[in-house]
């Protein structure tokens, strides 16, 4: 019996505040969990609604969902991009938990046709600034080499960029590297690069889901100021073994996973590893340049309320050249984490993460071994209290200890002329609570708003210069320049003292307006701090860059986002359209003083100086979301700038004090990604990228000095790098007998750079050898580089 | 420290899938400022006498030659108050005396008017470690087909000390700088190390060693890491203005490039055989 009139009460009444069960209309809760029906993999951002209603939630980062509403005879609907949507009759008399398992959608030739009256999620909902990829969307978008790359694959949205070819990291709305809050399940990840950029540290194949928010940052997460990439991997098979792998021409990899108890327990084990350094075409150079690296994930389901899983990732990166120099690199990532349901409204997660980053650095040629690195032990508690159809809460806290090695350097042979030093270790305390509500105000109007506590506390190290009036770095004024203060002392420290503290206070607010059903307008604010900093004075990252605490010389980074937004679907949801203008300002930003080595040196203090940043754009994304053609075309038009004026006025700050571009800042970014389905054997997929060229220096003059020809060089990052463009192309192809057969295989024949464009990646200025005229030398990366691969399951 | 420099060259080599080109761009050009080379160097068994100041002018970047600064007046006082003047030989820019002084440890302070301006600078005279030995090897550098010059010398112990090497090659003429603090290698023997394809057995290098101040290894230290540096490029540091200590006292907008440095040297004739 449908009780229509008090349904309309009912939503009266919520309109005024917090719903309570004190109303005469009777709830109840429809919850449980959306899987696959082939491996029981929990699904995450499923749309789960009751199209009569118009109300619904979607899955969380655990598959789980929950909706309380009035009694009533219900069709629940149930719908998910890739899977076949269902609709389950629900007599909703008591509390009911489901589990919902769905189907993979074989049939991907004709478009899915969606019922007209659904609103899809995004468009209602408060969260804006954020952008999903599934793990098949970036396995098929063409990538250098071929093998495909998640991080580059984000760099095709909008918003997001990078410091060229050959850099690590990403950028994100004008952000610097250290600035992204990059997450595999829960846990910290501190380089998402291998091998300079050239590959990501994840494991497509690994891989469920992927969220990157840009802006519009819920409480939930803190840390870092610009962006969550915020990874979950899958937990593995529980109902048979498979086998997934790839042979590629400079990589190759293989996954396995399967039940450790049918239905209830799963495990994942997937390793991959480059041949990459056989193929440098320096045929006479021992070079080598290789990593490899090892997901696992176990998981078991203890009974109807409680799940346990474990993942671990290990990577490595090896570059050596002869026996003259040997770099390692990595992440090492451990975490057990504990599901549990209070009540069928109340979900929670326990996290015991153990996270490590380790750079070490063996140069033969003068015997001196560097180790370094960090670590961090984390606890984290999230709750999400599904409290009523229109209000959700989330709530928890975070706590993570962190390590610091800044360098050992040790000789490498017992007649070296290196001494052993060993640079200070620091250690700091960082905590965080929070609370976030999502309510649905009106019927138009949704908000989420939170606010997030952070605190960090750096502790005592066992040596810390003092210097005369706190000021480590001087500027002297006869030759202006900035130099460094030569410590007046040293203090010793026990590991329980506190050199600095810090508080900050995060609100977080984002709000949704519904235009119609079909587009609405959003707009958000956040504040983030940011505790830890990549110390690095070169235009990209290099593995010698170390992460620091702020204490009594650095201080936090603190940013402000104000971000609007407008989104708009068709009627069918084949097309989406989502328009964003954003502005970021960051205090404390560090940089550095003209010649800062900040290699092995134990007094970073004396080589850096405090400014400030700011950012701002508009992103435009067009969206194809099913169909024989699909794809998307994304473009983003921004602004990304630094100033460290002088501390006083007679000190001149660096670049005049002026602000001037980031290495990263550019000003077009125009981005097409397409894929074809031709048939059921071949699969095409295109990319095509013009961006504005990196910000360079040109010199202004020259003189010669003790023989050398020296280049003047006047204002910072004046001038561009040329325009860079490039098409890529792949085809995949399915062979016939794969159906019906055990052993799936496709082949993947892709072109990088298909019209083999050399873009530069550096202009350099220097003297010819021969002539000793000078000149400017570009340097390019890549030029066409076609790969072809072998993916194979069973 | 040269460690970064060498991982930088590493990277270079890695990356070496890449392409370079050389490629013609318009630069800005600036108002010309002095330059002032004043490196006087007392090498080791010789009266340290004779000494030369060249004085030249910034020029555009891809000019072919570079300008003389001609018609100015130089001088070096002691501390005493005394001072000595150096000539200019023609219009060359170079600025010659057959009585300087040296003696280590002492203040100088040096003079120069030009243009109706007035520069100056004031350094010490540093010390310098005498080179030990100098070996090589055939098969080093980093691509293990270079020879390798490693020149040895014994650093003292906790005196700050930091060095200036200059490898000068004949035929064609060129030369290589490195600089070296002692951090990592204090009172230790250490060595200056030097790799280049283009020697060969038989050759001769010179090989000279200068002690440096703290400024003046930190002034040489940045420009070495401009000129090798790649404008651009994930490796790139932030290219400066690199101020010496030399200042224009009439008018301290117009400041000069260069340094004026007081080294006690060291030089080695190394045949490669």
């Amino acid at each position: 019996m449908k009780i229509v009139s008090l349904t309309r009460v009912g939503v009266l009444f919520i309109l005024i505040g917090i719903s309570t069960d004190a109303m005469s209309q009777i709830k109840h809760t429809i919850s449980g969990t959306v899987t696959d029906v082939k491996s029981n993999e929990t699904l995450i951002g499923v749309d789960v609604y009751l199209p009569e209603l118009q109300k619904g939630t979607i899955t969380n980062s655990y598959g789980f969902f929950s909706i309380t509403i009035e009694e009533g005879v219900y069709d629940l609907t149930v719908q998910f991009l890739g899977y076949t949507s269902q609709s389950i009759p629900v007599q909703l008399d008591k509390n009911i938990s489901l589990t919902i398992q769905l189907e993979e959608d074989t049939e991907q030739l004709e478009a899915v046709v969606i019922t007209a009256d659904k609103e899809t999620n995004s468009i209602r909902s408060p969260q804006m600034s954020v952008n999903s990829l599934s793990s098949s969307t970036i396995k098929q978008i063409p990538a250098v080499l071929g093998e495909p790359d998640l991080v580059k694959a984000i760099t095709f949205l909008p918003g997001v960029t990078n410091a060229g070819e050959g850099s690590s990291g990403f950028n994100v709305r004008g952000g610097s590297v250290d600035q992204n809050l990059i997450l595999l399940d829960e846990a910290i990840l501190y380089n998402s690069s291998h091998l300079f950029g050239l590959f990501s540290v994840f494991n497509p194949d690994a891989i469920k889901d992927l969220k990157l928010f840009k802006g519009g940052i819920p409480a939930r997460y803190g840390g870092r100021l610009s962006s969550v990439l915020d990874i979950y991997q899958k937990d593995g098979n529980s109902k048979s073994h498979q086998f997934n792998g790839g042979i590629g021409l400079v990589s190759s990899k293989l996954l396995a996973e399967g039940p450790l108890k049918e239905n209830l327990g799963s495990y994942l084990f997937a390793g991959r590893g480059t041949y990459a350094h056989l193929f440098l075409p320096l045929a006479d150079n021992k070079n080598v340049a290789y990593f490899y690296d090892l997901n696992t994930k176990l998981s078991y389901q203890l009974g109807e309320k409680d799940n346990l899983l474990a993942s671990g990732y290990f990577g490595r990166d090896v570059l050596s050249l002869e026996d003259s120099f040997r770099n390692v690199y990595g992440n090492a990532v451990f975490n057990l984490r504990w599901n549990h349901l209070f009540s069928e409204k109340l979900f929670s997660n326990l996290s015991l993460i153990y996270s490590d980053y380790y750079y070490g650095l063996r140069l033969d040629l003068i015997e001196f071994d560097w180790k370094s690195g960090i670590q961090n032990f984390n606890l984290k508690y999230d709750f999400k209290h599904y409290i009523s159809n229109d209000l959700t809460l989330q709530f928890g806290l975070n706590s993570i200890y962190h390590s610091f090695n800044p360098g050992i350097i040790e000789p490498s042979t017992p007649d070296s002329s290196i001494n052993y030093e060993e640079l200070t270790k620091k250690f700091a305390f960082e905590n965080a609570l929070y609370l976030e509500a999502s309510k649905n105000i009106t019927e138009k109007l949704s908000i989420n708003a939170g606010l997030r506590w952070s605190h960090f506390t750096r502790l005592g190290q066992t040596e810390l210069n003092v210097y005369a009036n706190g000021q480590a770095v001087l500027f002297n004024d006869v030759f202006q320049i900035y130099q460094k203060a030569t410590p007046i002392g040293l203090q010793h420290y026990k590991k329980s003292d506190v050199l600095a503290r810090f508080n900050n206070f995060e609100p977080r607010l984002s709000a949704s307006y519904l235009i119609n059903d079909l587009s609405s307008v959003k707009l958000s604010y956040n504040r983030m701090s940011q505790y830890l900093h990549l110390l690095s004075n070169t235009s990209s990252p290099t593995p010698l860059d170390v992460w620091t605490p702020s204490g009594p010389f650095i201080k936090p980074q603190l940013l402000d986002q104000y971000a609007i937004g407008y989104a708009r679907q068709t009627v069918d949801a084949l097309y989406s359209f989502e328009v964003e203008g954003y502005y970021k300002s960051i205090k404390n930003r560090i940089d550095y003083i003209d010649g800062a080595n900040l290699v092995a040196n134990n007094a970073i203090e004396q080589e850096i100086l405090n400014g400030r940043a700011r950012a701002y754009g508009f992103e435009v994304l067009v969206k194809k979301n099913q169909g024989r053609w699909n794809g998307w075309l994304a473009y983003t038009y921004s602004k990304s700038e630094q100033q460290t004026p002088g501390r006083n006025n007679l000190e001149t700050g660096i670049n005049d004090g002026k602000w001037y571009r980031t290495a990263y800042d550019k000003t077009h970014d125009f981005s097409a990604i397409g894929q074809f389905k031709y048939n059921k054997k071949w699969t095409f997929n295109t990319n095509f990228v013009v961006q504005t060229g990196q910000p360079v220096n040109y010199p202004n003059a020259q003189y010669e000095y003790n023989g050398l020809t020296i280049a003047n060089y006047g204002e910072r990052n004046s001038f561009r790098l040329p325009t860079y463009h490039r098409l890529d192309l792949s085809a995949i192809l399915t062979p016939k007998k794969n159906i019906n057969r055990e052993w799936q295989g496709e082949w993947i024949f892709g072109i990088y750079n298909v019209y083999g464009r050399k873009n530069a990646v550096s202009i350099a200025f220097r003297d010819n050898y021969e002539t000793g005229d000078n000149e400017a030398v570009k340097t390019s990366l890549f030029g066409m580089v076609p790969s072809v691969s072998y993916n194979f399951k069973f | 420290m040269t460690v970064l420099k060498y991982f930088f060259l590493l990277c270079g080599c890695v990356l070496i899938s890449s392409c370079e080109e050389v490629i013609d761009l318009d630069v800005p050009s600036s108002e010309p400022r002095l330059v002032i080379e004043a490196s006087l160097n007392w090498f080791e068994g010789t009266s340290g006498n004779s000494q030369e100041i060249l004085l030249s002018l910034t020029a555009p970047y891809f000019d072919a030659a570079i300008t003389p600064a001609t018609g100015a007046e130089v001088k070096v006082f002691y501390s005493s108050g005394d001072v000595v003047l150096f000539e200019e030989i023609a219009d060359t820019g170079r600025y010659r005396t057959d009585q300087f002084i040296p003696e280590i440890g002492a203040n100088y302070i040096l003079q120069i008017q030009y243009l109706g301006e007035i520069y100056e600078a004031s350094e010490v005279m540093q010390s310098v470690s005498p080179i030990d030995f100098v070996m090589h090897e055939q098969t080093g550098g980093f691509s293990g087909d270079e020879i390798e010059i490693k020149a040895f010398y014994t650093d003292p112990i906790g005196l700050g000390n930091a060095y200036l090497f200059e490898f000068v090659e004949y035929n064609p003429d060129d030369l290589t700088i490195g600089v070296y603090e002692d951090q990592f290698i204090d009172g230790n023997q250490t060595f200056a190390y030097f790799a280049d394809i283009n020697i060969a057995l038989g050759n001769q290098i010179t090989i000279n060693n200068y002690g440096l101040s703290k400024q003046a290894y930190d002034y040489l230290f940045l420009l070495s890491l401009q000129s090798s540096n790649p404008g651009g490029g994930p490796f790139s540091t932030q290219p400066a203005t690199v101020r010496g200590n030399c200042i224009n006292t009439t008018n301290p907008d117009n400041y000069p490039f260069g340094y004026f440095r007081l080294s006690q040297a060291h030089s080695v004739a190394y045949t490669i055989e």
